[in-house]
């Protein structure tokens, strides 16, 4: 088998040192759950012991690459990582792109799983020497963004590529992100969990290749693919980024605004933070992540803005100028925080002193970027508000559970469900909580014959599953979201991508049923961490308060819809995977619950 | 007359946010959307038809596609790029 290495590379951290050891993983691992977000999840099951805390030494952070990582092909330089979320209590998978990856992927293992706790604040270094892997105490980075941390190594010639924590991370704020060569991975918090193993930084060395299975293949294919990437269908993505869904979003009355209290904030407002507006505001230049032939990646006087952080750092919490938006987005950069988690405990933090629930000084339209530093910090009110939306409303109480914006704890990306019901669907059942990015379901309701303001019990599940589905083929093999529009057989192309790489034959029916194995894998962990039927659920504001245009929805369409998905996905009654779903997915023989493998036995 | 608006790429190519076309079946609004703006041929608009890159909605509301859909006279289309994800 090429493309992968056919082994992972077990981490395992005790007071101040470090123990390494190769794990082998079979080739029918790799048939059944490809890479990224699969393999990861996989990993995540084998590893997490049942129960643990998210932030407990035990609990495995998992770096997971894909064969497809290392390849010429476009938008693949990209890796997973996974945890139990600090945030949620559930399963957490996140993507980034960088030179890490592909720098990763060279230590000759095709993830890393870290586990155990160091006893300082320290520097990891992974090695493909097993000898060489070290972890070195790193006090006089405390509170360094990771940015800055990458340029002082690179200036001290220490290390290149880096996965760090900024301030959030350290502080272990429950949405901490990890951060990449500047992109971010963490919805969840993975930050909080490596926070918590007071790893300040990864660098890592190697020079080992998986290789491919066909070579001139895989080249063509590049090509194919690059010259598909440059046209019409990721147009938006080049031309605009994501910014651009700010405004469309606004004109079709989608926006959520104010904590999801109405849908707009008005074509004025809408412009000035629209692509346009930011442009006028700052200096704009177009970057790429490493190997993309697309290029999303729209920087405002030197920070990235893409349409979450827009939403959530703006018409979430009611700012509208976009210098004060730019300035909160480059602080979440600079101090690892999640803009959507955030954001929304920010926006339900100024609900509820709007409410005069607390006496808090937080307002609608404040600016936001001295409580950005307060909460990664911990210090005073951000203590609390470090722990998310739920955890807060659970201290504020007085009904405010009913405004919280969360599905799971995770906070709402930037889609109203009342006008969108097939998409409130995807937020319930989604495995990491409150989610548009492993499932995307909310392409279902921008179709023609789909009535977005309607509950279709009848075909909104099997719509919600094809967009999981979907996603699962996308985040393990990994490409880039960005690219689907320029691919029109995904699962054809995804299975002659995978056979050129690793030379083992799969078909579309393969990979269909990969990307089910992945969901159930999903369900299967949310189910032993104590996941109930009750959790699939949307708050109270979504069902008791109607939008101006009178769109709300409905309990018992709701609940229609995800007690259909659940059978529809082969899930048992308020449980995990049926008899029928495991036989057909082999899925005994991958949620065993025997050991993995002990510490390595250098730790004693 | 139908207002068409404009937002996304189909705005930047167009190099117009808004326009107004006689009423009619979807399949002549979009002739003559075209025919006002040739920036949108062809990858917005083909043969009279929107390309898989763009969605256009009724007021924003219902997304249409039916080439013989009759919208009415005074209604609003909004046109947008059919990438929606962010
Ligand atoms: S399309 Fe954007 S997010 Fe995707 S790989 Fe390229 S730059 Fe990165």
């Amino acid at each position: 088998m090429r493309g992968n290495f056919g082994r992972i590379l077990l981490v395992e951290l005790r007071g101040d040192r470090v123990a390494v050891e190769h794990v082998p993983l079979a080739p029918q691992v790799y048939r059944a759950f490809v890479g990224g977000v699969g393999l990861g999840a996989y990993l995540l099951w084998r590893f997490a012991p049942p129960g643990v805390d998210p932030l407990a030494p035990a609990a495995p952070l998992v770096y997971a690459f894909s064969p497809l990582l290392g390849t010429p092909l476009t938008t693949t330089a990209k890796f997973a990582v996974l945890c139990k979320s600090p945030l949620t209590g559930r399963i957490s998978d996140g993507l980034s792109s960088s030179r890490f990856a592909i720098a990763a992927k060279r230590l000759g293992v095709d993830a890393i799983v870290v586990r155990g706790a160091l006893d300082r604040l320290s520097w990891l270094h992974l090695d493909e020497d097993p000898a060489a892997c070290r972890a070195v105490p790193c006090p006089a980075w405390a509170g360094l963004s990771a940015h800055e941390l990458s340029d002082m190594a690179s200036k001290q010639g220490l290390f290149r590529h880096v996965s760090a924590v900024g301030p959030a991370g350290e502080r272990q704020v429950r949405y901490a992100t990890i951060s990449n060569d500047g992109r971010h991975a963490g919805r969840g918090g993975a930050g909080a969990v490596l926070g918590a193993k007071r790893v300040k930084a990864i660098s890592v060395r190697g020079a080992a290749v998986a290789g491919v299975a066909d070579a001139a293949g895989v080249q063509a294919r590049a090509r194919d693919l690059a010259a598909r990437s440059a046209g019409a269908a990721t147009e938006k993505y080049r031309a605009l980024g994501t910014a651009a869904n700010l405004e469309t979003f606004d004109r079709l009355r989608i926006l959520p605004r104010r904590n999801f209290q109405t849908v707009s904030i008005g074509q004025a407002a809408a412009r000035r933070l629209a692509p346009e507006g930011l442009a006028r505001a700052a200096e704009h230049v177009r970057e790429s992540c490493a190997g993309c032939t697309i290029g999303c990646d729209h920087r405002y006087g030197g920070t990235r803005v893409e349409y979450e952080t827009q939403f959530a750092l703006g018409p979430l919490v009611d700012v509208d100028d976009p210098s004060r938006l730019l300035a909160a987005a480059g602080a979440c950069d600079a101090l690892g925080l999640d803009t959507i988690s955030v954001g929304g405990t920010l926006a339900f933090a100024m609900e509820c002193a709007e409410r005069g629930l607390v006496d808090w000084p937080l307002r609608f339209g404040d600016d936001i970027v001295p409580w950005l530093g307060a909460i990664a910090r911990r210090e005073g009110l951000g203590d609390l508000l470090a722990e998310g939306t739920r955890r807060v409303a659970a201290a504020v109480g007085h009904g405010s559970e009913r405004f919280a914006c969360h599905v799971k704890g995770l906070e709402l990306p930037g889609y109203e469900p009342r006008a969108m019901q097939t998409f409130a669907l995807g937020l319930c059942v989604a495995s990491r909580g409150a989610d548009h990015n492993r499932s995307g379901a909310y392409q279902a309701d921008l179709q023609p014959g789909v009535d977005r303001y309607r509950a279709d019990v009848a075909r909104a599940p099997a719509r919600v599953i094809e967009a999981e589905d979907h996603a699962a083929l996308l985040d393990s093999l990994i490409l880039c979201k960005f690219l689907r529009g320029a691919i029109r057989e995904p699962w054809r192309e995804g299975a002659e991508l995978l056979t050129m790489v690793t030379g083992l034959s799969q078909g579309e029916g393969d990979l269909r049923r990969v990307a089910r194995r992945i969901a159930a894998v999903r369900h299967a962990f949310n189910v032993r961490e104590g996941w109930t039927l009750a959790e699939d659920r949307l708050p109270d504001r979504f069902f008791d308060e109607a939008l101006e245009d009178g769109a709300s929805l409905r309990r018992a369409d709701v609940a229609a819809m995800v007690d259909a998905y659940h059978a529809a996905r082969g899930h048992v009654p308020h449980g995990g995977p049926d008899e029928r779903l495991r036989r057909e997915l082999e899925l005994d023989a991958w949620l065993t619950d025997t050991p993995p493998l002990q510490a390595p036995a250098s730790l004693g | 007359m139908v207002t068409v608006e404009l937002y996304g790429v189909p705005r930047l190519r167009a190099g117009a946010s808004s326009v107004e076309v006689p009423a009619g079946k979807l399949a002549s609004i979009l002739h003559a959307l075209a025919s006002a703006l040739p920036g949108l041929s062809p990858d917005i608009i083909r043969d009279g038809r929107l390309s898989e890159h763009a969605l256009v909605a009724i007021d924003g509301r219902e997304v249409v596609a039916d080439p013989e859909r009759v919208i009415a006279d005074g209604a609003t289309l909004v046109l947008i790029s059919a990438a929606a994800g962010g």
